[in-house]
């Protein structure tokens, strides 16, 4: 036990990467979508302020313990607000929006094109001749 | 000196403002002349800017504010543009020069509508000019004069951003002729085949530059920011590459309207919407609006006055629209399945492409406005903006290949069982040797996928293999810029899958491991460079039979009291392994250096991919004499 927090204090203090390579992947993937609360636009990963290291060190910290993906961005999200998150959420009528809202504008982009298409009387599309060049 | 630079400034906007007089009643060759008298004025008015910075007169308030003697003199010289001010002296000077060139190299053959495209340009200079002269005037002086400079950014002070906003303003500046060309052609009421050809170089001509332009903005911050990354979904990258998309979906409609005549108003609408995003671009920059890395020289009122040029420029052109739309010539026919359908839809998920882009950007703003604070980042892009992509790029082999007006698709089960074959093989590869997710597998066999295909079409166009070093520029320049998209997914899928990153925190002489490199820390030492001095270290990095030695810096600053991070990057040829030295600790009373080490496999991809990209517009700008 002994052991172990001491490992941790190493592991905090120093920025130092998790033993299982798979865990330590899943923390970079995590720090990449967690903002760093005092830069301007930069996530954990990619911050050298002072606060983001211990973040980095939170989450690291939380995978150890075995939380998953998500309980690491509740977890940031409860303390930090929704702003932390460069993963924004799905909920409600903005998250349906923001979302969805690519979706639907190639739907109705794709549906605009077709019906152009298809408003040719018959007698002009049956006409069309094939051109290479 | 620079007070005749200022005055050459307003002889420069007498010059526009007769140059859109002349063009708009038709008078080609007035016009023409005018154009290329304001660019004689506006050249020399920026030459006086650049000599004030290359010999540090500091009595110009824009030298003083980001310039020092210290510096290299290449950082002095690009120090004009690398604020917000004399940035925007570029802007004016290369709309002007747009001007020149369009007055020297329009060749259509019909006088009133170049006149009038001449016109349109002017007008837009002198839209430069004024913002220019009466919003951010770059030719203030100071008395007394100081003795020394501010300094420019240190980040700033960089190869490839000193010619990273020229390139990109060459872009951005580029469409407004595009404009004004689109705006001209609804003036006449005519967007034809001849409209087309003309628009379509000059769409080229913006597309170039624009693409190195992001290149070189991309590779800088890969380099120099020592985060490791080269794309952050940054809003001021995104700025960039939303004209880049339209710019893109620009350059196929408009090989449409120049065959076929078909799709004229939308060709017109798109060369409108591709300098209107340029525009935002600057807007979103300069303004403030957007909290970002890169946003320097923030000024609300600026911002303001940006917007409402947005607002006029695109209510002028949407006027336009409204009053000659309607009488737009109808085209050819054509059937869902031909080369037009394929462009159509290539256009529209271009467009759509764009629009997310816009929408995860401003989403957080609008957000603000109703109380949230919110952030959209990598995780959103990568689950819209790329499937969206993807969807274009999967069928842009086959559709290539189909003919104007009606393709067969007799040959789908073919190309069905081609595709399905490279996704198999990939997936078992991925995910049995190489183990990687099924979804980077996918991302691979498209990249090939698209590489072979693009050569397929060459080979198909060619039909025989002799004459395929006879095929037309432009259809090697639509081959290799193809072939790039494709060496740009293998590079970028390969890299955000498998790149590695780790921090070690060594003292003198210890070591550690990392990606199966053996990382020695030799010696930490003090340099002085110009206008900095650094701490640097010597790291040797084996890893089997291969040595590297690599040098990461960590540069201050004095005048400007900033420090920035040189990363050393050694080229192993499948990857980079790159290193940037972090901050001093003091660890059971040893001195440790902290190291942020990457390897990035395959990330020179990336770069080739863009540049053949880039490569393959200039080759299709070229015109063979028959």
């Amino acid at each position: 036990m002994k052991a172990l927090i001491l490992s941790l204090m190493i592991a905090l203090a120093a920025d130092i990467p998790l033993e299982d390579p798979a865990e330590e992947a899943r923390a970079q993937a995590l720090m990449r979508e967690v903002r760093c609360v005092a830069c301007e636009n930069e996530p954990v990963s990619q911050s050298a302020a002072p606060i983001a290291e211990d973040m980095r060190a939170r989450i690291r910290e939380m995978i150890l313990e075995g939380s998953s993906d998500q309980e690491v961005r509740d977890w940031f999200e409860s303390r930090y607000g929704e702003f932390v998150l460069f993963r924004p959420k799905g909920q409600g009528l903005s998250g349906f929006l923001l979302w969805g809202g690519p979706f639907l504008l190639l739907l109705a982009g794709l549906l605009i094109g077709w019906r152009t298409v298809r408003n040719r009387p018959a007698a002009v599309r049956a006409e069309i001749e094939s051109e290479e060049v | 000196m620079i007070e005749a630079g200022h005055f050459a400034a307003f002889l420069a906007l007498a010059a526009s403002l007769a140059q859109a007089i002349f063009g708009l009643r038709g008078l080609r060759r007035w016009s023409g002349m005018a154009a290329v008298t304001g660019f004689g004025f506006m050249a020399f008015s920026f030459l006086t800017l650049v000599h004030a910075f290359a010999v540090s007169d500091f009595s110009l308030a824009l030298a003083a504010n980001h310039s020092h003697t210290l510096k290299p003199m290449l950082y002095k010289i690009a120090g004009t543009w690398g604020n917000h001010e004399g940035s925007m002296a570029l802007w004016a000077l290369v709309t002007l020069g747009f001007g020149a060139a369009a007055a020297a190299l329009m060749n259509t053959g019909r006088s009133t509508f170049e006149a009038h495209a001449l016109g349109v340009q002017g007008l837009l200079s002198a839209g430069a000019l004024c913002y220019l002269l009466f919003a951010s005037s770059p030719y203030l002086r100071l008395d007394p004069a100081p003795f020394q400079g501010a300094s420019l950014n240190p980040l700033l002070q960089d190869p490839a951003l000193s010619l990273h906003p020229p390139m990109l303003y060459l872009g951005y500046v580029g469409y407004s002729f595009v404009f004004a060309l689109a705006a001209a052609g609804m003036i006449e009421g005519r967007i034809d085949s001849v409209w087309a050809k003309e628009a379509r170089r000059w769409s080229l001509a913006a597309f170039v530059p624009l693409t190195l332009g992001i290149a070189l903005g991309s590779y800088w911050a890969y380099y120099e920011l020592g985060w490791g990354g080269w794309w952050f979904w940054d809003p001021v990258e995104n700025a960039s590459l939303m004209p880049w998309l339209i710019g893109a979906a620009l350059l196929h409609s408009v090989i449409v309207t120049e065959k076929r005549e078909s799709f004229a108003a939308w060709t017109a609408l798109l060369a409108v919407i591709a300098f209107l995003f340029s525009i935002m671009g600057a807007f979103l920059v300069r303004s403030g609006v957007l909290t970002s890395v890169h946003a320097f020289a923030v000024d609300p009122k600026r911002g303001t006055i940006l917007l409402i040029g947005l607002v006029a420029y695109g209510a002028l052109a949407l006027g336009l629209f409204a009053w000659r739309g309607p009488q737009l010539k109808g085209s050819k026919p054509w059937q869902l399945v031909s080369r037009e359908g394929a462009l159509m839809a290539n256009n529209i998920v271009l467009f759509v492409a764009a629009l997310t882009v816009l929408l995860g950007t401003l989403f957080p703003l609008m957000a603000e406005a109703t109380g949230r604070t919110m952030s959209v980042g990598e995780p959103y892009f990568r689950q819209t903006f790329v499937p969206i992509l993807a969807l274009l790029l999967i069928l842009l082999p086959i559709a290539q290949a189909w003919a104007w007006g009606k393709a067969d698709l007799k040959q789908w089960t073919r190309w069905a069982i081609a595709g399905g074959a490279l996704v198999a093989v990939f997936a078992a590869l991925g995910v049995g040797i190489w183990k990687i997710s099924l979804g980077a597998a996918f991302g691979l066999a498209l990249g090939v996928w698209l590489i072979g295909g693009a050569f397929w079409e060459l080979k198909r166009r060619a039909i025989t293999l002799q004459r395929i070093f006879r095929m037309p520029p432009r259809v090697w320049g639509m081959t290799l810029a193809h072939a790039g998209i494709g060496l740009f997914i293998i590079g970028a899928v390969v890299e955000t899958t498998t790149r590695y990153e780790s921090t070690v925190a060594l003292s003198e002489g210890a070591s550690g491991k990392v990606a199966g490199w053996t990382l020695t820390l030799d010696d930490v030492g003090s340099i002085e460079g110009p206008n900095w001095y650094a701490d640097k270290a010597i790291l040797t990095a084996v890893k089997g039979s291969t040595k590297a030695v690599l040098e990461p810096m960590k540069r201050y600053y004095p005048a400007a009291r900033m420090p920035t991070t040189e990363t050393a990057i050694y080229k192993t040829g499948t990857g980079d392994l790159y290193a940037a030295l972090g901050e001093q600790r003091f660890v059971d009373g040893q001195t440790k250096w902290v190291f942020r080490v990457y390897f990035n496999p395959l990330i020179d991809f990336v770069y080739f991919g863009v540049i053949l990209i880039g490569l393959g517009g200039l080759l299709s700008l070229v015109r063979v004499k028959r």
